[in-house]
């Protein structure tokens, strides 16, 4: 059965981090020369699957490996100063990143409800 | 957490857009600041410069006025020997802002600003959710 938790802790995490380039990008929407940039969509990173090193030994650091890293969008329009951030298609991300962290807090929650049910707390 | 870093980077673009803000309205207000000496030069119009630095703290890359620079266009003359600026010719040299320019500049520093501010409100009630999730 798939971990739904850990599903979930990941797309979170995702999120978090699409936010904060949205953030960035949107910080320097006036910057010359500026790039944008973006994330790996997430659904090719869970295609993708992390790879981890083993550990044979205890005394082993985990080698962690980032969720995603930060790449560079294509710009789909560019100011006379370099800058090619478009606030508009920013502010979509934005929404994108509010509707999904909405799914996901609701599935948590209802997947948290499955439990408590299962325990006998719940209705 | 990462969502409250998304908040400072966009408090900073926000402190960026401010301090642009700042730099219209003392250009708007010195629109008509001449020399008081015969042939001296009068108020010159400011630009604000922004750059992206590297936040190591936030590990992105925010923003921040790198400098506010003089706008080297020439003054425009007028002629008005009764001004105490005017040179022996009569004419004044005028402050080299165009109000145009500036309502133009701050309508875009608006608009960044409350593109801005949008994250931010987007970021915080992602944290309340997420905080929401304990109950």
């Amino acid at each position: 059965m798939a971990d739904l938790f850990a599903l979930a802790e990941q797309r979170l995490e995702w999120i978090d981090q699409r936010q904060r380039a949205v953030a960035q990008n949107i910080a320097n929407a006036d910057t010359p020369k500026y790039q944008p940039r973006d994330l790996k969509p997430f659904d090719q990173l869970v295609a993708d699957q992390i790879v981890e090193p083993a550990t044979t030994n205890p005394m082993h650091l985990q080698g962690q490996v980032e969720l995603a890293s930060l790449r560079q969008e294509v710009p789909m329009e560019r100011s006379p100063d370099g800058n090619a951030v478009s606030v508009e298609g920013q502010l979509t991300k934005v929404a994108q990143n509010e509707t999904n962290a909405a799914l996901v807090g609701n599935l948590w929650k209802s997947y948290m409800g499955m439990y408590m049910t299962a325990l006998g707390h719940g209705g | 957490m990462d969502l409250t870093q998304a908040l400072s980077i966009s408090s900073r673009g926000m402190d960026a857009q401010t301090e642009r803000l700042r730099v219209i309205a003392e250009n708007l207000a010195n629109q008509d600041s001449t020399g008081s000496t015969p042939g001296s030069a009068p108020y010159q119009r400011k630009t604000v410069l922004f750059e992206n630095v590297l936040d190591r703290s936030l590990g992105a890359q925010s923003v921040r006025v790198k400098a506010v620079i003089p706008d080297k266009s020439a003054f425009p003359q007028k002629y008005d020997p009764s001004n105490p600026a005017a040179n022996p010719q009569g004419y004044v040299s005028m402050p080299n802002v165009n109000s145009f320019v500036e309502m133009m500049d701050m309508r875009e520093a608006e608009r960044s600003y409350s593109a801005n501010l949008n994250v931010m409100q987007a970021s915080r009630s992602m944290l309340t959710r997420v905080i929401d999730l304990l109950k």
